[in-house]
């Protein structure tokens, strides 16, 4: 039995050691360090996954048990949804070291410990069940986070961007310490079941503040409206590698972090109030904005990333449902989003590798030529509009399964999103139309991030984004998904399950029922959906001769002045507008849960 | 005047609020960062003060019975975590300015905005 | 959006969030009330449990030490990143090669240093020295440790540049061992940690045994975590100077120019 703390000690050393030994130590050694290890954490990840399905475990370090009900040490708990995200992480942090194999910018050697750092960083959060824990995880996460970010120091642009995503991570970090605070001075624990049993479904003045501040905390790094401001800024100037476990995993670890806090903490406290309709109001919003900026956009990270915002707004709307199905939804969602947002900023790097620009104007036609990346890109435009055939599909027939009023957003948001991709390879991959609009966004010129002279494509650029794209079809396909994510979701809503695990040691969970087949009714819409953001992104591409009212496409991706003015760049405008976001929960908390 | 008996709770949030209106009405990003500790600062006024005990002695048992009555370890212990997380930040935050000036000549946030709309 | 748009946004938010945090705050127990239980359980254990009089450092090296942990890698992360934004950039053709080797002492303060300063200086440099390894060796005993220590050790450096000693402050700054020291203090942490895996205890398990209370070869790992911390807290905060310091003298060197 793999310990858990592998998942984060081998990580930690391997990266110390390659820092310490940096100037010593040729390229290729810190490569292969580098993926070994991750891949190490793969098959650790997997393996707990596998077995923690249906017997969560609780680890405890140091060998201090609890005395009674006092947790005297740091616990991790592993089950289903926690060890598939590690999972997940250290998959995308493997495929992320292999698309940077040798050719990549190294930064003097910084680069690979600062990678598994951040693995690190990630696996912690990922099954820590001690709260402050999760703080700590959390601020090594945008540590490392923070300095990857400004990899490229050789203009101002990336350092803007990493300036705006530390101020306002760490404003967050602090108000989730602060809610941390107050937990700790109402029930004087630590540990998440611990503070859990405490509270017994007390929700006065007190723990509703604590919930308004700690989730305003995890909310930002979840980039949720509007504390979303940051992301687009983080990773239009991230280097490749780094979009990927930005978008691909940090985003909805952030999501967890509060769907943790709230299955722990909250749920008892908040069972019967109108609690979690704030993450669906919120959800609801962050979808629908996200949707519209990236269908606006046109520097292709940025346009990935408001679709990162849109998605994950879909999954707080799927969290605020809370019912099993529900989250059973949100973690294949999760899962087969990160791998096809992956799948597509590995093919944005192989655009950025081989023609050093990433906008859209600049990249009309050019992509005619890349034979294997086209038809990789449309997939990923295709499976962010959660067409079926993708596993975005399986989880989104789930989730609104028990809530159809959800779908007409996940119907707008998969459209729109979906649609601005296919608009960007069919400019850029088949050259139809015109170059489009340019904005000032778009112009933020990317230096190349890799130091091959010949701009040659070799198979370890594309090898990553098969993976991706095609892991996330093959979820939709194996007969196992749902039935996984039903298990996980069910031990993770479990509270009572949470709580004797950690104080009794092992428990098994009962079987949930066999997943009922809902594919077949969810086929027409999904069907729809994807004919919709096909049509959307021909329509804005061809600029059809149709009457004025009706070329809405080509107005949504036009200028949008005063809406698109509040994505700033100022750090100021953020913090005031992440101010404004935590005032806003906290009252609404203080409306709906009292 | 006499203070609220829980007056150090207060001082906290006073704290955490002037912190972000420095950060909001910044205009010099090394004045943003200072601001962004004088919001870490309330967290740690915060702790302290929940594991506060009227009359209570520092946890150090070097020459004390162990069974006074002392202050709670637990908030201290998170503190001193609070205080590395606050020193680190503030390291790569001003690493990051230095950086931006040298780059762009300006140290003042509305200039710096290169990743608009 | 303009500066008033901007404040008046933030003067929303301001009355929203002291509204949400009075409302839990009135909530809260009195203050200088603090009701436990983990602290206080804590203080009751540690002592017997761990040999460790310092109950704050046996929470922070030992109930707690996973927190730790992470916390030193934090440290570990940032000083990666203040040496890879103040990396020295590749040189363009027709510029002068080396810009690292200007000489500190050019763009000081050229203002006569007191030799009082330099005197008394010199003098603390041992006695910092000292007090750094005192503080990083007796935290289990008294309130110190670590990173107190370490911090210590990193300022002594700097009392030498104080004292315009800048050739001596270069070599030990820009020494290549202080990279390795670095990261050998971050990974001996999570090896300690380690070494309990292997004896089949949990991760960070105390192993070795723990001592007469009181002694400073006591409470078992916390004392040999600690010293690790020293070494990567001394090691990072003496990179760090160095990484601001290299940026100063290129910058120095390229206004010179």
């Amino acid at each position: 039995m793999p310990s858990p703390a592998l998942l984060v000690a081998v990580p930690l050393i391997v990266a110390a050691l390659l820092g310490a030994l940096r100037k010593l130590i040729p390229r290729w050694v810190a490569d292969l360090a580098a993926v070994l290890t991750a891949a190490g954490n793969l098959a650790i990840a997997c393996w707990w996954m596998a077995h923690a399905l249906h017997r969560t475990q609780v680890y405890w370090f140091g060998g201090w048990f609890p005395r009674g009900r006092m947790a005297l040490g740091i616990g991790f708990t592993m089950d289903g949804y926690g060890c598939g995200l590690a999972a997940l992480a250290a998959l995308l942090t493997t495929l992320a070291l292999i698309f940077s194999w040798k050719h990549f910018e190294s930064a003097g050697g910084h680069f690979h410990p600062l990678m598994l750092v951040f693995l690190a960083a990630m696996s912690g959060f990922a099954v820590s069940g001690d709260i402050f824990n999760l703080f700590v995880f959390f601020e090594l996460m945008s540590t490392a986070a923070f300095a990857l970010c400004g990899l490229k120091t050789q203009e101002p642009a990336p350092l803007a961007g990493a300036f705006n995503f530390a101020v306002t991570n760490s404003v967050a970090a602090f108000l989730m310490l602060t809610g941390i605070a107050l937990l700790y001075s109402a029930t004087g624990a630590l540990n998440l079941a611990q503070i859990g049993l405490a509270l017994e479904g007390r929700h006065d003045r007190l723990v509703i503040a604590a919930f308004a501040f700690l989730t305003t905390g995890f909310l930002v790094k979840a980039a949720e409206f509007p504390f979303h401001f940051w992301l687009p800024d983080a990773h239009s100037v991230s280097p490749t590698p780094v979009c990927v476990l930005f978008s691909g995993i940090m985003v909805q670890l952030g999501l967890f972090g509060a769907m943790r806090v709230y299955a722990t903490v909250f749920q008892g406290c908040f069972a019967g109030t109108g609690v979690p309709w704030l993450f669906v109001a919120i959800g609801a919003v962050t979808a629908l904005w996200g949707g519209m900026m990236c269908f606006a956009e046109h520097h292709l990270k940025r346009l990935l990333a408001f679709s990162t915002i849109s998605h994950t707004g879909l999954m707080t709307l799927a969290f605020g449902v809370w019912t099993k199905a529900a989250l059973a939804g949100l973690f294949v969602y999760l899962v087969a989003h990160g791998l096809v947002k992956a799948g597509l900023f590995f093919c944005a790097g192989i655009l950025l590798h081989r023609f050093e620009t990433m906008s859209e104007p600049a990249l009309f036609g050019k992509g005619r030529s890349l034979r294997w990346t086209a038809p990789l890109w449309f997939l990923g435009g295709l499976g962010l509009a959660a067409a079926p055939g993708f596993a975005l599909w399986a989880g989104e027939t789930h989730v609104t399964d028990g809530a159809p009023w959800a779908e007409a957003i996940f119907f707008i948001a998969g459209a729109m999103t979906g649609a601005a991709v296919l608009r960007v390879g069919l400019r850029v991959f088949a050259g139809l139309g015109d170059a489009g609009p340019v904005d000032r966004s778009a112009k933020v010129d990317e230096k190349p991030e890799t130091t091959d002279a010949g701009r040659r494509l070799s198979p370890v650029l594309y090898a990553p984004a098969v993976v991706c794209v095609g892991g996330c079809m093959a979820l939709a396909f194996w007969k196992g998904t749902m039935r996984v994510a039903e298990a996980a979701a069910a031990s993770f809503m479990d509270f009572r399950g949470y709580a004797h695990m950690v104080y009794a040691g092992a428990i098994v969970v009962q079987q949930p029922v066999a997943p009922h087949d809902l594919l077949t009714r969810g086929i027409i819409s999904a069907v729809l959906r994807a004919l919709a953001a096909v049509a959307v992104a021909l329509w804005a591409v061809l600029h059809l001769r149709v009457p004025r009212e009706l070329r809405w496409p080509s107005h949504l991706e036009g200028p949008m002045r005063p809406v698109r003015e509040l994505q700033s760049g100022h750090p100021g405008d953020y913090v005031a507008w992440l101010t404004l976001g935590c005032a806003v929960v906290g009252v609404a908390a203080l409306w709906l849960g009292l | 005047m006499t203070l609220p008996a829980d007056y150090p709770y207060f001082i906290a949030a006073w704290i955490l609020l002037c912190g972000l209106y420095g950060i909001v009405r910044s205009r010099h990003l090394v004045h943003m960062v200072i601001s962004l500790t004088v919001v870490q600062s309330s967290t740690y006024v915060l702790l302290l003060a929940i594991g506060f005990r009227q009359g209570g002695y520092a946890p150090v048992f070097a020459g004390l019975h162990t069974g006074v009555k002392v202050v709670d370890p637990i908030v201290q212990a998170l503190m001193l975590t609070d205080v590395v997380v606050e020193t680190t930040v503030v390291a790569l935050l001003l690493a990051m300015v230095v950086k931006a000036h040298e780059k762009s000549g300006t140290t003042s946030p509305d200039d710096l905005r290169f990743l608009r709309g | 959006m303009k500066r008033r748009h901007r404040l008046l946004l933030f003067a929303f938010g301001a009355v929203g969030i002291a509204f949400v945090y009075c409302a839990g705050a009135l909530n809260m127990p009195a203050w200088g009330q603090y009701r436990g239980p983990y602290g206080d359980a804590i203080a009751r254990l540690a002592v017997y449990q761990r040999h460790a009089t310092d109950t704050v450092n046996a929470v922070t090296y030992d109930y707690r030490g996973f927190d730790t942990l992470g916390e030193e890698f934090i440290l570990f992360s940032a000083v990666t990143g203040v040496m890879l934004l103040l990396r020295p950039e590749k040189q363009r053709a027709g510029e002068k090669k080396n810009q690292e080797g200007g000489n500190p002492a050019s763009f000081r303060d050229r203002a006569a240093l007191s030799e009082t300063v330099q005197v008394f200086t010199t003098a603390i440099f041992g006695f910092s020295l000292m007090f750094g390894i005192y503080m990083a060796t007796h935290g289990q005993l008294t309130p110190g440790g670590g990173f107190q220590g370490g911090v210590l050790l990193a300022a002594a450096p700097m009392l030498l540049y104080i004292a315009e000693n800048t050739e001596a402050f270069q070599r030990i700054v820009s020494h290549p061992l202080v990279e390795f020291f670095e990261g050998a203090g971050a990974a001996g942490y999570a090896l300690i940690g380690i070494a309990a895996l292997t004896m089949g205890a949990a991760f960070l398990t105390n192993v070795i045994p723990l001592g007469m209370t009181g002694d400073v070869f006591s409470s078992g790992t916390i004392a040999a975590i600690s010293a690790c911390v020293g070494v990567e807290v001394a090691a990072g905060f003496t990179l760090i100077v160095y990484g601001y310091l290299r940026e100063i003298l290129s910058r120095a060197a390229r206004e010179g120019q």
